[in-house]
């Protein structure tokens, strides 16, 4: 792929500084790149989000991830701007939860997953929402995500309660099954539309 | 199924002595061994006597066999002779028997299915018993952390009672090494507040055991550094198995790798025969970005080194190495894409987490760069980037998987004409990394008279940290005693 310096890929030819904290450091307003962190509960399925986004996969064999992992995709938005998403999926390990800071800081958006069938899990995430509020880049653009809609038989958080909590807390909202791929591609492109633009910089 | 063992249904304290006391044989520089198929039927008695100096000889002894066997010394022709190996497999067999998998699934590598197993067992069923190999961790609280098989939360009660042993003895003023009853031992390992616990009818011995022990402790400061100590100050009955979520995997793969990997006992690693110049040439781009802040660098082939570099006055401990990469490879989620993990190296700074850049260039090559800096990840990943273009450009990667292929070195393949071949040298003694093994060994192993009666070898090197063996061979696919 990429036959030398075609648009999209001037970015990641960049030396990204070492901690490649700068939020959408493209200097260019038409091609964004953006730093965003999944965190949320273990086995909620955030990986299986980021696979299904970045490689249309979906992987039934649950399989934890380990500290975080490192993903990209880029998407190309209808008034022809490019966001290339720089993905940390974070492990959901409780061991792993104080070395968050470590992957959201510098983050220009943040999903908080949880699982429609696990209160437990939506506890977690308003855990996590309070924990960016206090820790995270102010101007973060966080999206709460309900994952699993595919198993609704067995819900028990109801999707009213995740959208008054994403209200009050100036989220967006979205239920998702990265099984069925069912709003997948939609969560992604809401939050590139919600991106400020680096004409207004931060 | 081997269920010849009795069922144990004395679990508990039964002071009888071992029935069998094994030999432990340890043999440095130039030992001269004699030859035994273990049978009896001694079919050639060759001497041999080991040239070089500083090295150790790893004599694999089966406890079943007479005393001086290097365990699978065979008859000629072993693999394919009907009469004699038969009976050579069916000592190797019983040696199979011996060691901690009752199921059978263990025959081959290969078989292996990674993962907790027989999660709905608890202390009461009776396959639980007449598991062969159990290990426990448990906290001073007598809390479960880990249970080779069964579920934890429903062993507390068994924990209890380990634990209830531990400080009884404790109380005396003195500590509990080593229970055997019956055909069972069983050995406690207490590390601050933590307890580890092995019970076993495999014979192996004690020394063996509490290694094994040594080193599950070490997977599990791998994964939460010796700082988790402080969670029990601060609350003596602290619950540790959330803080462990998800590893279980981890550490059966570890346990398992006890019975066939030989760097569990060796305390050495071994490295994936190349060319000279292949490695060569990994070498120097991973030295290169070792010059550029990188504490560590490997790139490895499963549990095979193909290149390591650390930075200056930085070493590796081989243990480190073998607890590093079977977190690794047991992890599925880092092959899935590039990671970076909080680690910790037991022999390197137990208190301290360091932080790994993984990638798998392949399904079984994968590069591990390790660094103190939390926020080095994208300079790491640079990092990876530069070394996958000099390892594609210079074919580092196909010589791997061809290496693979190939495999290692076969006993059959050992030449017959005792050549004296001395003319041969050895880049091992300046050589970090192990280059023309292949007739390195060829030469040391002459004198057992090549394939006649050789069925395996392994040997250390105690200046490199580093061992090589033979594959096996049928009828040996996975052998079992280890001794030092």
């Amino acid at each position: 792929m990429g036959c030398s310096g075609s648009l999209p890929d001037r970015n990641s030819g960049r030396l990204s500084g070492i901690n490649g904290s700068e939020s959408s450091g493209a200097p260019d307003a038409k091609n964004l790149r953006v730093k965003l962190v999944l965190l949320g509960d273990s086995g909620v399925g955030k990986s299986c989000i980021v696979l299904r986004f970045v490689r249309g996969q979906f992987d039934p064999t649950s399989k934890v991830t380990v500290g975080a992992s490192f993903l990209s995709q880029t998407i190309a938005l209808q008034d022809s701007t490019t966001v290339k998403f720089e993905i940390w999926d974070t492990a959901g390990q409780e061991r792993y939860a104080a070395l968050a800071p470590l992957y959201y800081r510098g983050a220009a958006v943040a999903v908080i997953v949880y699982d429609i069938t696990s209160p437990e899990s939506f506890n977690k995430a308003q855990y996590w929402v309070k924990e960016l509020q206090k820790h995270g880049s102010p101007d973060i653009v966080m999206a709460l995500v309900g994952n699993k809609a595919d198993l609704h038989e067995n819900r028990e958080v109801p999707t009213q309660d995740g959208i008054e909590y994403a209200e009050k807390n100036g989220m967006f909202f979205i239920e998702t099954s990265a099984k069925t791929a069912d709003n997948i591609n939609q969560l992604f492109e809401e939050i590139a539309k919600r991106l400020p633009r680096p004409s207004s910089t931060s | 199924m081997s269920s010849s063992s009795a069922p144990s249904s004395d679990n508990e304290l039964n002071p009888n002595p071992s029935p069998k006391p094994i030999e432990d044989e340890l043999s440095l520089a130039s030992v001269t061994l004699t030859e035994s198929n273990g049978n009896g039927s001694v079919n050639e008695n060759s001497e041999l006597a080991w040239g070089r100096k500083s090295s150790e000889v790893e004599v694999e002894a089966d406890g079943s066999s007479s005393a001086s066997s290097s365990g699978y010394a065979g008859e000629r022709g072993s693999s394919s002779e009907t009469s004699n190996s038969r009976i050579d497999e069916d000592e190797i067999q019983e040696v199979r028997n011996d060691d901690g998998f009752g199921d059978g699934v263990h025959y081959s590598q290969a078989a292996w299915v990674p993962g907790k197993r027989h999660v709905d067992e608890d202390d009461a069923s009776i396959s639980w018993r007449k598991r062969k190999k159990h290990f426990f961790i448990l906290s001073h609280s007598g809390k479960p952390i880990y249970s080779r098989y069964g579920d934890e939360h429903k062993l507390a009660g068994f924990s209890a009672t380990l634990q209830a042993i531990i400080s009884f003895v404790e109380n005396g003023g003195d500590r509990v090494k080593l229970v055997k009853a019956g055909k069972h031992q069983v050995i406690f390992l207490v590390k601050g507040p933590i307890y580890l616990v092995c019970i076993s009818c495999t014979e192996e011995p004690y020394e063996s055991l509490r290694g094994q022990l040594e080193l599950l402790y070490g997977q599990m400061i791998l994964i939460l550094t010796k700082s988790v100590n402080r969670c029990f100050e601060k609350n003596p009955k602290f619950d540790m198995t959330p803080l462990l979520g998800g590893t279980d995997v981890v550490f059966s793969s570890l346990i398992h790798s006890f019975s066939w990997n030989p760097a569990s006992f060796l305390h050495a690693y071994t490295c994936l025969p190349l060319a000279y110049a292949t490695r060569q040439a990994a070498g120097a781009i991973l030295q290169d970005v070792a010059d550029s802040g990188v504490l560590f660098a490997l790139l490895m082939c499963k549990y095979k080194v193909v290149s390591l570099v650390g930075a200056q006055k930085a070493s590796l401990h081989p243990d480190d190495m073998l607890l590093l990469s079977n977190f690794v490879m047991s992890s599925e989620s880092f092959r899935t894409s590039e990671s970076f993990s909080p680690i910790c190296l037991p022999r390197y700074n137990p208190m301290a987490f360091l932080y790994a850049y993984v990638h798998y260039f392949d399904v079984d090559t994968y590069l591990m760069l390790l660094t103190t800096s939390s926020d080095a990840f994208y300079h790491l990943k640079d990092c990876r980037i530069r070394i996958e273009s000099v390892l594609v450009k210079s074919n580092v990667l196909s010589e791997v998987q061809r290496s693979i292929l190939e495999g290692g070195m076969r006993v059959e393949d050992l030449p017959i004409d005792p050549l004296p071949r001395s003319s041969i040298s050895h880049h091992l003694s300046q050589q970090r990394l192990l280059t023309d093994s292949h007739e390195g060994f060829s030469e040391s192993v002459f004198g057992i008279g090549g394939p006649s009666g050789l069925w395996h070898f392994i040997y250390r090197s105690i200046y490199l940290d580093q061992y090589a063996s033979s594959e096996f061979s049928p009828p040996i696919s996975s052998p079992q005693q280890q001794k030092r």
